[in-house]
Order: structure tokens, then sequence, then C-alpha cells
């Protein structure tokens, strides 16, 4: 039902021109021309079937005055037979073309869309949740798909009103104006229910979200109430809520529900108007008996695309503005740009920064004419508190941004010039919140090398043996074959933190990024993820960024970096000798995690 | 655990419902709002009457106009009622469809009630066990489905089976043989609604499906992003995605096919020839007038709107029934834990022993396989193990949030099965792993359990939970409303505030699920105060990650595949256990 569509929509700012996105929807039905030729042809022919039938009636009734012969009746039932058959197949074999061909149009859409999104670097999802973008790729170009199917029945419907007006005009202009008046009242009333009904629609949502949201805290809370026997209390919170939403709804409701009444009762008191004009022009031989059935069977004929019109623009709006969002994720530019698509050799690690400047946005400087060289094998902790540029440090090497000046050599050869899929196949990247696919442990660990044949169920097993005597295995209640869930919900963050080193380990990287965790781990997991990691760092040149004291004690040099530039760098015992900048961030973030706090952590309470 | 029946933890008087079986549960809520039932039918029938009334009227006008001369006197009046009629049949129409929709919002609110209060009434081993998104699912969702199988689902049934029931009802009028194509009409429309809404619905639940399993993938593969670049995998995700895209095309072509060759459409146009025909052929015999023919073909018009709805009616309504079995099935599930009113109540010193105790969640391995220990009345303990070997189902058997498969729980040497539940409950605290706040201000947070508590005394709460400090930092202090625009909590400070919220209701056994963590070490030495002041003349159970809670505990118990693989002091530990001293080496 046309009516109702669209009646919660938010409005959208649009900074594409209507016709740029209409040339640009219709250059992706280029490669179904002829379907779409059809589709229309379709089209015309159905709305020529529809305005047949109550013609055909018509004239039926004049033709009965003189008592019609056997196959006369015959005739007239066969025609409005006919008709009905026609109008049935047409509408079949329109609506088979339309899914289809809006199907492979959408199809090719979301291709394009996806492919879009997985192109853009880091920066752009920095700019927009990927929510938003997942409603790109899917919900929008469904509902432009939508769009197409409602253009096609409205202007059926249009055409079929024009084809009847035309009709009814050259019948009896005078008794037509008659019809033709009523028509903008229905017009003007369909349109403010519209508007009142996408206002109450609004509220009742919003009052809807709120509820929701009270129930789901009720809900979720139910167990701290039992706790503490304070059920009555959040009854009290949710009784408030639920009445509030029956209260909202209910006034919704009436609105909604007052739509059809008025309208029906607008068209009935026109019918009646029709009949009693009518009738005296048919006394008065003005029309004839059937040209009079006419007028009246065709005003419920103008009723739809009248109702439908006074939804259509709000469609056209939101479909043209699904478009444009598809439109604007497809356009835009990726920021990270290769020069060239050099094979990469086997790498050996060696990094060189060179007068590197790299922001964000504008007047956000993260690195500035940075330079910094790291050896093949090496392993380098950088420290420094939130915002100092340790996480931008390691994207740069992963090419997941772009730097703005300056050059970045991996083993003398510049980054930019890489063919970056072969690249970043010697790169193992680890972030903080290690990020695991649904599917089983396995799969997530080869998650690099899908195909099977490089990575064999065998050679995991055997790494993960070598962590911990295997212990972290036994945790799982399937082993290998565990299934993670969604995002890797269903393991724990030690757990999850494994798997990724383990994803690393098989994957024997050149050069290990690591952008350190900062949760909560049980001392046990903790213990096994300090052996995977020695295990990488022992093969791979390595850039950690470090949160835990272990991992800086590891490195062969720490850097301490404050916004965009290096301190100081040496090892752990020297720089917090030498009491600077390391000292201090050592007392600020590593003190707590040291032995020696623990043994004077009963001190430290007690001394309160 | 015996499942006796026992009375519910909370209750409402409210009206009994019909809990027997969905329909008639359904009947039984619809049953208090029997007149507004009653308008929806009046209103129903009357619309479609009253819409009736313009074919026959027209037919009317129809054959005084074909008199010789013109009866055109009737014209003026047959136009008058005819309007009239219309009007009229806004109003019923009007009184059916918000008839339909007050009884639907009526009954979603009751519905949603009784949902509410039985939830309440449950025990907590009930909640510990089902999980929240689900009970949200049925509060909201299925209680929505509810709704629309009454608004509009059942009043569109009752709409269209009124107007599928006029022409059978007015044909006669004319001559007795014309109810037959209407008759034969309803019955093969019946059959083929049936086949068309039996072929489609597999079918619209393959197009649900896939556009899930497109979407799940989606999302999660751009959430994935930085793991996907990184691991080079770009061409094997958009291979992935294109095969998801293209099953759903191939769905929604299947959809889009069966849909357009709907059966019942090519049925109403066959009617109308059909009916058309016998008209024109009675009157050829003269038995009926031409005015006739009008008014018979207007009244079979009538039969397009029924052959729309149907197609989406009946799904409401099926859709509706199975969210209310959904309902009803939470709400009749059984709550199994004994109250024993007639239990020990008496103040709690706090010893704890665990004797034999094997635990298993229903259906399930055991998590927990022979546990034995002893704590005495205000020691500290620090249980730890890895993620999965039973920690926090050992720590919520104490306070029978579940009750052992085998063995014994004592508390201050009475079996906790002995206990009265609720003198047992109150005089032990959890502070679980993931605290949750209600959005209410921080003050009347902290005094959740204890609500007569006054300023000083919560304030008290918080500073010795080490929270004051941060509260302060806010505009509004104590009034500060969790959940507000720009107020968020990291866990270590949500914690603070469930710590605070133990100070004020005094347990004499806490047990605390920690695992947060301290970015710097100033918010460490923070946590650790709050913590041993909570511990502080009190027995307590910790389930941490802190290598310092552990150090210093009483008791250490360290859990492997649900049985204890070391307890002891730490200094014991050290000595005795491998995988315990290795983690205090650096």
């Amino acid at each position: 039902m046309g009516f109702y569509e669209g009646l919660n929509e938010e409005k959208y700012d649009r900074q594409y021109k209507d016709s740029v996105l209409t040339q640009r929807i219709l250059a992706h039905f280029s490669g179904q021309k002829k379907e779409v030729w059809v589709i229309a042809l379709l089209t015309i022919l159905l709305a020529v079937i529809t305005t047949a039938q109550p013609v055909v009636v018509s004239q039926g009734l004049d033709a009965l005055q003189t008592l019609p012969s056997l196959g006369g009746s015959l005739l007239i039932g066969g025609a409005v037979l006919l008709i009905g058959v026609a109008d049935w197949g047409l509408n079949w074999a329109r609506r088979r073309m339309t899914v289809r061909t809006v199907g492979d149009v959408v199809l090719n859409l979301r291709e394009l869309a996806f492919r879009a999104a997985v192109e853009h670097d880091l920066s752009f999802y920095d700019q927009f949740s990927s929510g938003r973008i997942v409603s790109r790729i899917n919900a929008d170009t469904s509902s432009l798909g939508e769009l197409i199917i409602i253009i096609t029945d409205v202007s059926a419907q249009i055409f079929n009103a024009i084809l009847l007006g035309v009709i009814i005009v050259r019948t009896e202009w005078r008794l037509s104006l008659v019809l033709f008046a009523f028509l903008p009242f229905i017009f003007l009333l369909a349109l403010s229910f519209r508007r009142m009904a996408r206002k109450v629609t609004k509220s009742g949502m919003q009052a809807m979200a709120d509820v929701n949201s009270t129930i789901k805290e009720t809900v979720s809370g139910i167990a701290i109430a039992k706790n503490f026997r304070q059920e009555a209390s959040i009854f009290g919170t949710f009784d408030a809520a639920n009445r509030t939403s029956y209260r909202v709804n209910v006034w919704r409701g009436f609105i909604l529900a007052l739509v059809w009444p008025s309208l029906n009762a607008l068209v009935g008191v026109a019918t009646a108007v029709l009949v009693y004009a009518g009738g005296w022009s048919a006394a008065e031989g003005a029309v004839t008996i059937g040209a009079w059935y006419l007028f009246i069977i065709s005003l419920g004929r103008f009723f739809d695309p009248v109702m439908n019109l006074s939804a259509f623009w709000s469609n056209i709006q939101s479909g043209l503005s699904a478009a444009e969002r598809i439109f604007a994720l497809m356009d835009a530019e990726p920021n990270v740009v290769q020069t060239g698509n050099q094979d990469v050799p086997q790498l050996k690690g060696e990094i060189r920064f060179e007068n590197v400047s790299f922001r964000y946005a504008e007047n956000e400087p993260v690195l500035v004419d940075f330079s910094l060289s790291i050896l093949p094998g090496e392993n380098l902790a950088i420290v420094g508190h939130t915002g100092a540029g340790k996480s931008s440090l390691a994207k740069l090497i992963a090419r997941l941004y772009e730097y703005q000046s300056g050059r970045i050599l991996v083993d003398g050869l510049d980054i930019r010039s890489f063919n970056m899929q072969q690249y970043r196949r010697q790169l193992g990247l680890v972030s903080q919140v290690p990020f695991l696919f649904s599917g089983t442990v396995a799969d997530n660990i080869r998650y690099a090398c899908p195909q099977r044949d490089c990575i064999s169920e065998a050679d995991i097993l055997s790494m993960a043996r070598r962590i911990g005597d295997g212990e972290w295995l036994e945790t799982l209640p399937d082993g290998l074959n565990t299934r993670v869930g969604e995002r890797g919900a269903m393991l724990s963050m030690g757990q999850r933190q494994l798997v990724a080193l383990m994803r690393v380990l098989m994957q024997k990287p050149a050069i290990f990024v690591l952008d350190e965790a900062t949760a909560s781990i049980d001392p046990f997991t903790e213990w096994q993820i300090q052996q995977a990691l020695t295990m990488i760092l022992q093969e791979s040149t390595s850039i950690l960024i470090a949160h835990r004291l272990s991992t800086v004690k590891a490195a062969d040099r720490i850097i301490v970096l404050e916004r965009g530039g290096i301190l100081e760098e040496g090892d752990h015992n020297g720089l917090l000798a030498s009491g600077g900048h390391y000292a201090s961030l050592y007392n600020t973030y590593f003190r707590h995690q040291s032995l020696a706090y623990v043994e004077k952590a009963r001190e430290l309470v007690e001394g309160d | 655990m015996t499942p006796t029946a026992s009375p519910a933890e909370f209750t409402l008087s409210r009206r009994p419902t019909d809990r027997r079986s969905p329909l008639r549960w359904v009947l039984s809520h619809t049953a208090r709002h029997w007149w507004l039932v009653i308008v929806m039918f009046i209103g129903a029938i009357g619309n479609a009457a009253f819409a009736a009334y313009v074919p026959i009227l027209t037919g009317d006008a129809f054959n005084a106009m074909l008199h010789t001369p013109p009866d055109t006197k009737v014209l003026l009046p047959l136009a008058l009622i005819l309007g009239g009629t219309q009007i009229g049949r806004g109003i019923l129409q009007l009184g059916r469809n918000f008839g339909a929709e007050l009884t639907a919002q009526r009954i979603e609110r009751d519905v949603r009630d009784e949902l509410y209060v039985s939830l309440l009434g449950k025990s907590m081993t009930f909640h510990n066990l089902q999980p929240v998104g689900d009970t949200m699912a049925r509060a909201t969702n299925d209680v929505r489905e509810v709704n629309y199988m009454f608004s509009p689902g059942i009043n569109l049934v009752i709409g269209s089976l009124v107007f599928l029931f006029m022409p059978i009802l007015f044909a006669p009028r004319y001559h007795w043989s014309l109810v037959l194509t209407p008759i034969i009409f309803t019955i093969l429309y019946f059959i083929a609604l049936r086949w068309y809404l039996r072929t489609l619905n597999p079918i619209t639940e393959d197009v649900r499906a896939s556009f899930g399993e497109m979407n799940t993938h989606l999302s999660e593969a751009l959430d994935g992003i930085e793991t996907m670049k990184g691991a080079a995998q770009e061409e094997a995700e958009i291979q992935r995605f294109n095969r998801n895209s293209r099953r759903l095309r191939d769905n929604n072509v299947r959809q889009g096919d069966i849909e357009a060759r709907f059966v019942p459409l090519l049925l109403f146009f066959l009617a109308l020839a059909a009916g058309l025909l016998h008209a024109i052929l009675l009157y050829r015999q003269g038995i009926l007038n031409i005015g006739d023919v009008v008014a018979y073909f207007g009244i079979l018009l009538m039969l397009e709107f029924p052959t729309w709805t149907s197609i989406w009616a009946y799904s409401l309504i099926s859709s509706g029934m199975a969210g209310a079995g959904r309902i009803l099935d939470l709400m009749t599930r059984e709550n199994n834990l004994d109250q024993n009113a007639s239990g020990h109540a008496r103040p709690m010193h706090g010893g704890i022993e665990f004797r034999n105790v094997t635990f298993a969640y229903p259906g399930g391995e055991p998590v927990l396989r022979e546990v034995s220990f002893v704590v005495q009345p205000g020691q500290t303990v620090a249980i730890v193990g890895q993620t999965g070997t039973g920690k926090t189902s050992l720590a919520k058997l104490v306070n029978r949030t579940y009750d052992t498969s085998e063995g014994q729980i004592l508390v201050d040497g009475t079996d906790v099965r002995d206990w009265n539940l609720a003198s047992l409950r109150s005089q032990i605290s959890i502070i679980e792993q993931d605290v949750f706040l209600f959005s209410r201000t921080i003050a009347e947070n902290i005094a959740f359990g204890k609500p007569e508590a006054t300023r000083a005394e919560v304030e008290a709460a918080a500073r010795s939970a080490q929270a004051d400090e941060f509260i302060q930092q806010f505009e509004k202090g104590y009034e500060t409303a969790i959940g507000e625009r720009g107020v968020t909590l990291s866990g270590g400070q949500r914690q603070r505030l469930a710590i605070g919220r133990a100070f004020l209701t005094d347990p004499r056994i806490l047990i605390l699920d920690d695992s947060t963590s301290a970015i710097d070490s100033a918010t460490e030495d923070r946590i650790q105060r709050a913590i041993a002041a909570a511990a502080k003349g009190r027995t307590t159970l910790i389930i941490t990650h802190r290598l310092s809670q552990i150090r210093w505990a009483d008791l250490i118990i360290v859990l492997r595949q649900g049985r204890i693989a070391a307890i002891g002091s730490h200094d014991d530990l050290m000595k005795t256990s491998e995988a315990y001293s290795r983690i205090f080496r650096e």
C-alpha cells in the first residue's frame, strides 16, 4: 500500500542534482535495455487493458437497450472474460520481468558498492560507522529497487487514469467536470492525512523506542532487582513505560484508522453527486445509459492513482536519497593510492621512515617530519600517552592510511610502489581488539589462506601444542573446531588474542605489527600469550605498541613517542635508570604491572 | 532439584488468564474487551452492507431513468440516501478500524504486563539461565506480533470475510440463481489462496533467511575490515558477498514469480465475466432490468477487496499466534527453586564449606566436579583459572542462584537448601562481571538495595568504594543520571558503584567477579583500595585476574577444567604448583 510507505523516514540533504542521479540510475539499467523496453510496453498494454474493462461494460449496457441476441450477450461476456485474462496475464509477465531486471540491477549495484567499501582505507571507516555503510549496501540498494517497482506501478495507474479521463471528456465534458472537481479534494485529503500520519508515526516510533529501551533495561535488570528484592520498584518503572506506550499508540492508531473511512465517505458522496447529475443528463438524453455508468465506475479508478500520488513524491525523494547514498559510497576517492604494482620479493623486514608527515585531518598533525630506522629482525616497542601517534605509525606501515609527505621504505623499496596484496601477505597484523570472523577457531587461524592447502590441520595443532603445552586448547569445548560466534563473541578476550597470534604464527610474516590489548586477562592465559608472542618476536621484525610491562621488557629497543616525535630511545633498564620521559611513563602506566607492586599491594591498602 | 510447585517470588493481583494453550490464552485476553469486539463486528458488517448500497442504489437510479418517461423525481432522494449511507459507512468503518486498533493496543499492554509480572516472579536460576536477548525479543517483538494479529490482522480478516459474504447475501434480491457466481468464487478462492500461501510461505522464509545471512556477513566483514586488509583477503570477501547476494536475488525472483501468478485475481476476473454474462442472459429472458444488471455487476466488484487483502491478513494471524505461543512458553516454564520459607533465618557469620560439589547446567556436562574446600568467616578467597573452568558457576552456587547436582554447600554449617532463601540471599551480595546500572541517578543506583538510605550514607559508601572522586567530576554529581548524554562510565567505575551498593546492604558474604583492567597505575591503586575495603570484615570470594589480589588472598583456589588443580595460601602454592608459580615469574 503505497499510501503508508516511508512515513518514518528522515529527511536527507542531498548533494547531487536530481538529473544527475536519474541519469546514473538509468545508466545501471543500460545493460538491460531490451528488458526495460519490454516492461514499458507491458505497462502500457496493461493500462490499456485495464481501461478497456469499464469501457466495454458501458458499451455493453448501451447495446442491452435494444434486446441483444444470444451471440451479442456472449460477445459482451466473452470480451469481459478476455480482458480479465489478459489483465492477469500481462500483469504476470510484467512482474516476472520486473523482478528479474530489478534483481539483477540491485545485485550489480550491491557488488559495486561492497567492492567500493572494501577498497576504501581506514580513514573512510573513521568517518562513517560501518553500520551506516552496511545499510547503504543492503537497505539503500533495496529501496532503490523498490522505487523502480513503485514507479512502474504508479505510471501504469496514471496512464490508465489519463486514458479514462480522455474517454470521459470526449463522452460528455460537462459531466466529466463534475467528476474532476472531486479529485483535488481527494488528493488534498490524502495529502493532509499523510502529513498527520507521518507526525503520529514519528511520535509513536519515538515513544516505542523509549518504551523498548525501558523494557530492555527492566528485563536486563531483573536479576539485580531480585538480588536486592527490589521487584516492586522495577515494576513501577516498567509499568509507567508500558502505559505511556499504550497512550501514544492509541492516539496514533486513531489517526491511522481515520484515513480510509474518511476517504471512502468522500468518494461515496462524489458517487451520489454523479448518480444525481448523470441521471439528469441521461434523462435529458445528453449521455447514454452506458456513458452514465462509465462515469460512476470511473470515479473509483481515479481513486487509486490519486491516493498513491499523495505518497509518490516522498517515495521518489527517499528513493533518490538512497541512490545518492549508494553513489556517494562508490564515488568517494580512496586515499591510499599505489604509484606502482611492483612484485614484492621475500622481505627481510628492514623499515625506514624518511621525513614522514601524517595527519588524519587538516590542522591535526600526527607525525611531523618523522624519521625512524628499524633493522631487520629487530623488536621495537613504542610507548607514549594516548594520542601520541603510536597506532598511526603501525597503521602507516600496513598502508591502512595514507601519509602526506616523506617516504616509507621496506628493504629499501618504497611501499607505495608495491603490489599491495603481495606486500600485506608478508605483514602480520594484530589489532588492539583482535577481530575474529564467525566460523571455527581453525578457520580463523588460517584466515590469511582460506584454501586449506597452504595450512593443514596438523600444522595448526602442532603449533597450538607449543604454546603453554596446548593448555589453551582444552578450554575450547570443541578444540580447533570450536565455533567462535559473531565477531568472536563466544571466546574470551584472552582466547581471541591467542587465536590472532596463532594466525600470525602460521602466516610467518616478515613484519609483525601488534597493537597490544588493554583488556584484563587471567594470568594463566596471559602467560600463554607471552609464549606465543616470544615465538613470533624471534622470527619477525616487530613493531609493538606496548601496554604490558613484559612486552616492553622483551623489546630490543623502546622509543618514547610524543606529539609525533621521538623523545627518547633505548632499552628498558637504561631508560628507566636515566629517569626521563620513559621513567615517568613507566610510573603512570606500567608500575602496577610489576611484581614489586604486587608485593607492596598490602601496604598500599593498609596505608589508608 | 525437586520440581515442586512453589509460590512465585513476586506477584501482583491480576485477573487470571487461561494459559492452557496459545489460542485459549489469546481468547481469554480478548474476552476482557468483549464490547470492543462487538463494535468491531457491527462496524465490519455495517461497512460492507453500506458499501453494497452503492451498486444497489445506482441500479435503482438506472431503472428509474430507463422508465419511459424517466422517473426523475426519485433521483434526488436516491442520491441523498446514497450519500447518507456512505457517510454512515465511514463512521462504521471507523468503528471497525478503531475498535480493532484499541483491542490490539490494550491486549499488547495487558500481555506485556502479564509477561513482566510473570518474569519478576521467576527465580534467579531462571533468569541466569535465560538469555536476556531472548526475553527481550519476546517482550518486544512477540508482543508486537500479537498486536498486529488484531490490527490489522483480524480486522482485515473479518472485514474481507464480510465483503465476501455480501454478494451472496444481496444477489438473491435480483434472482436466486445469481448467488451461484459468488458462491463458486468463494469456494475456489479459498482453495487458491491456501495453495498460494502454502507455496509462498517457505520461499518468503528463504528470502528472509538469505537476507539475514547476507547482512550478518556483510556487517561482520566491514567491522573486520582492518583484519581483512591486513590478511589481503579482499577478493575472497567480495566473492563470499557476491555468493550471498546472488542467493538473495534468486530467492527474490522465486518469490516474485509466485506473487506474479496470483490465481485469486484471475478467479476474480472470471467471476466478473461469468456473473455479467449470467445477468445479461436473465435480462434477455426479461427476468432482470438493466438497472439490476448494473447493480449485480457492481456487487460483484466488491469481491476485489477480499481478493487482495487476504494475502497478508492470514499470515499476520499465524505469526501472531506463533508469538503468543512463545510468550506463553516463557511464562509457563517451571520455576524449580524451593523458597523454603520455613528454613533457617538468622544472622550469618560467613563460614562456607563445599563438600564434594559437582554441578552441571540442565542437560549439560558437569562444569564443576568434586569440589571441596572450607572458608572461615571473614577470609578472602581468590578463585583463579582460565575461561570456562567453572569459576563463575562455583560462585553462584553459594547463594543458590543454582543448586548443586551432587554434594553439599554449607553456610555456617547449615546446608544452603535448609536456609530460608530470602534470609540466605539478603546476606550474600554478588557483584557480577558486567555491572548493571539502571537509568536512574548515581545516588539511586548506589542505594538500590537500600532505598531508604540517607544521602550521607550514600556518599560515605561511595567514598569507601573510591567512587566519590569521579562522581564529583560530573556536573550534577550524585544526581547525574546514568545513560544521560555525555555520561559514560568505564567498567572499573561501574564496578566501584556496585561496591558502593554492597557497602550499604552490608552483606556477610561478598562475591566479586572482577575482570576490570586499569589503564594506569593510579586507577589501579584506587581499585585495590576499594576491593580491600569491601573485603574487610566479611567473607569475600573474588574471581580475579589481579596478581595482587591473588598474592594476598587468605586462600587461593586454582581451577582447571572444573576441578581444583591447586589450593592453599600463596606461599604454599609457590612451592607446590608449577603452573601457579610461573605466573609470578618475570
